[in-house]
């Protein structure tokens, strides 16, 4: 394990913030790493950016790892390992549907698409404005759609809500999204009749991120989400019979 | 994955394509999960060691990586023995291969009550855990550490098993794992599985200034502990004439034919699929059977105990 120190911090509202760490790795877009709060926990996380000497990773408050994570400042000394996984594809003319914290790695997902010149169009949704992390960055590089749930930015509703109309208009040949499970859910519904290939930037309780644990193993197909995902593909997502039903805690019961 | 003929073992009369079995705390925790280690060439799987109730085990970091190996202390994590019966369960409709249930207790009457739980599922061996060293803080000194604490285990698991076989997991440390495992023999174990995690060890972050694993303390496993297994096995292989689940540190297939030559009948793999990824199992199922071709073995059973006198 090692360990470096927060070198910058940046809120973009309450219980969401930026870190960023000094950078010893590659890493692609949809990668992660784990970040270690000693005395506290050790969990993964995508990695939102890479910016020269920096990385950067992007937390929302949920539990109490990240609650933790709130408190910390810069110079605090974390552990920082991988990257682990594998990242998304590059294609062309593909939409990168976000929702709430999963914008987080499709932003580096963009600076990469934008790197090779590769087209692509952002559907980002959250509960609320500020959520939409680096909104700002995302109209630099694309034309984007943004939904809120209480209207504070862009459409009021659901990231899928006008998913379907999007597609068409914006002669979409791929999809990449990362959000909460019931997102892509949702996604998988509607882009599957169309017969678009997508990836889905996926979560699941970790404990060693370098495939050994099992922790990690998604029914049917016995995947692992650390090392083959934590994208997956719409062939990798047929045999994923969980997906939206089930995910396993700390114990590895089903919850 | 294809069928070699020449490394098909003699295992207590279970059908294996390999010698190889899938170590406890790997990969074991679905019935999917190791249904795929299957199909990357091991011959059977080893569950994730359970108990009646679930457990959430330690916080994380619980495995880390150094440079010879993996310290882990996961703590027996472990949806409890209800949700482990429907994966052994399913695992067995998903293959053919041998499943081997391990399990542990927090008391010695835990365990006989957990394995007459797993039979149930009728796994074709019960392994019982009684040397995990990375929960001492809650369960106290391993019921292996203790010759009669072991010999009551094995016969109460034993009983309560019925036909199942009953292989006993034994630790590097103790009183000698050549006794221990007499012990378990005399008390009607049909197997030996050595080694557990050697240590328990520690590593300490040099900027923190405090030990990376949320437990301080964990087992160590991989390349590092390789000779204390190789070691293990040979002294057991002098006192027992029961059959050996040889695990710890194999992760080429020459440490495979080491644990053979040192009286091994199965190879337990594990920590090598960090080392090596899925693939090495087909590796290491490759790599004995040239052995064997190059030097003239026409069966496993001709390559067991042969560095001894």
């Amino acid at each position: 394990m090692q360990t470096f120190p927060i070198q910058k911090i940046i809120e973009h509202g309450p219980g969401v913030k930026s870190f960023y760490f000094p950078k010893t790795f590659d890493v692609r877009a949809g990668q992660f790493v784990n970040l270690w709060l000693p005395g506290v926990d050790e969990k993964p996380f995508s990695v939102s950016a890479v910016m020269g000497d920096w990385i950067e990773i992007s937390v929302k408050r949920y539990g109490p790892f990240t609650t933790a994570l709130m408190e910390c400042r810069e110079g605090d000394y974390l552990g920082l390992r991988g990257p682990f996984g594998r990242g998304f594809t590059l294609q062309n003319n593909a939409l990168l549907i976000g929702g709430g914290i999963g914008i987080a790695p499709l932003r580096l997902l963009a600076q990469e698409l934008n790197v090779r010149g590769l087209r692509f169009v952002s559907l980002l949704g959250a509960a609320t404005a500020y959520e939409i992390i680096f909104a700002r960055d995302f109209q630099k590089q694309s034309v984007c759609y943004f939904t809120t749930d209480d209207g504070s930015m862009g459409k009021k509703g659901l990231v899928t809500d006008d998913l379907v109309d999007i597609i068409a208009k914006e002669k979409i040949e791929y999809i990449y999204a990362a959000g909460p499970e019931i997102m892509f859910v949702k996604t998988k519904e509607l882009i599957d009749p169309l017969g678009l290939p997508y990836e889905f930037c996926m979560e699941r309780y970790m404990k060693c991120g370098i495939g050994i644990c099992g922790q990690c193993v998604l029914d049917d197909s016995g995947l692992r989400l650390c090392v083959e995902g934590p994208v997956l593909n719409r062939d990798d997502l047929k045999e994923v019979t969980e997906l939206g039903l089930l995910h396993r805690d700390a114990s590895g019961r089903r919850v | 994955m294809k069928t070699i003929h020449l490394i098909k073992p003699d295992f207590l009369n279970l059908k294996m394509d390999s010698p190889l079995v899938l170590a406890s705390g790997i990969l074991g925790l679905t019935a999917s999960s190791m249904a795929r280690v299957i199909r990357f060439g091991a011959g059977a799987v080893t569950s994730k060691s359970f108990n009646l109730e679930w457990r959430k085990g330690h916080r994380n970091p619980s495995i880390i990586p150094f440079e010879h190996g993996l310290l882990n202390a996961v703590g027996l994590s472990n949806p409890g023995v209800d949700e482990m019966v429907k994966e052994i369960r399913l695992f067995r409709q998903k293959s053919e291969a041998p499943i081997f249930a391990s399990i542990f207790g927090r008391t010695i009457e835990e365990f006989a009550e957990v394995a007459k739980r797993a039979a149930e599922a009728r796994p074709h061996l019960i392994e019982v855990n009684v040397s995990c060293p990375n929960v001492r803080s809650e369960f106290g000194t391993p019921f292996g550490d203790s010759p009669q604490d072991t010999a009551q285990i094995t016969r109460l698991v034993k009983k309560a098993a019925g036909d199942i076989p009953v292989s006993v997991k034994l630790g590097p440390h103790g009183p000698g794992i050549g006794l221990m495992a007499r012990v378990c023999e005399e008390n009607g174990a049909d197997a030996i599985t050595a080694i557990n995690t050697a240590g328990p060890g520690m590593l300490i972050d040099i900027r923190v200034r405090k030990p990376v694993l949320s437990n301080k303390t964990g087992g160590i496993s991989g390349p590092a502990i390789l000779p204390i297994a190789v070691k293990s096995v040979y002294e057991v292989y002098e006192n027992v004439r029961i059959p050996i689940i040889a695990t710890g540190g194999v992760t080429h297939w020459q440490d495979a034919v080491q644990m053979l030559l040192a009286g091994a009948t199965l190879i337990g793999v594990g920590t090598a699929v960090y080392y090596e990824g899925m693939e090495v199992f087909g590796k290491i199922n490759k790599g004995i059977e040239g052995y064997m071709r190059e030097n003239g073995f026409s069966a496993l059973k001709e390559l067991r105990g042969l560095a001894h006198e």
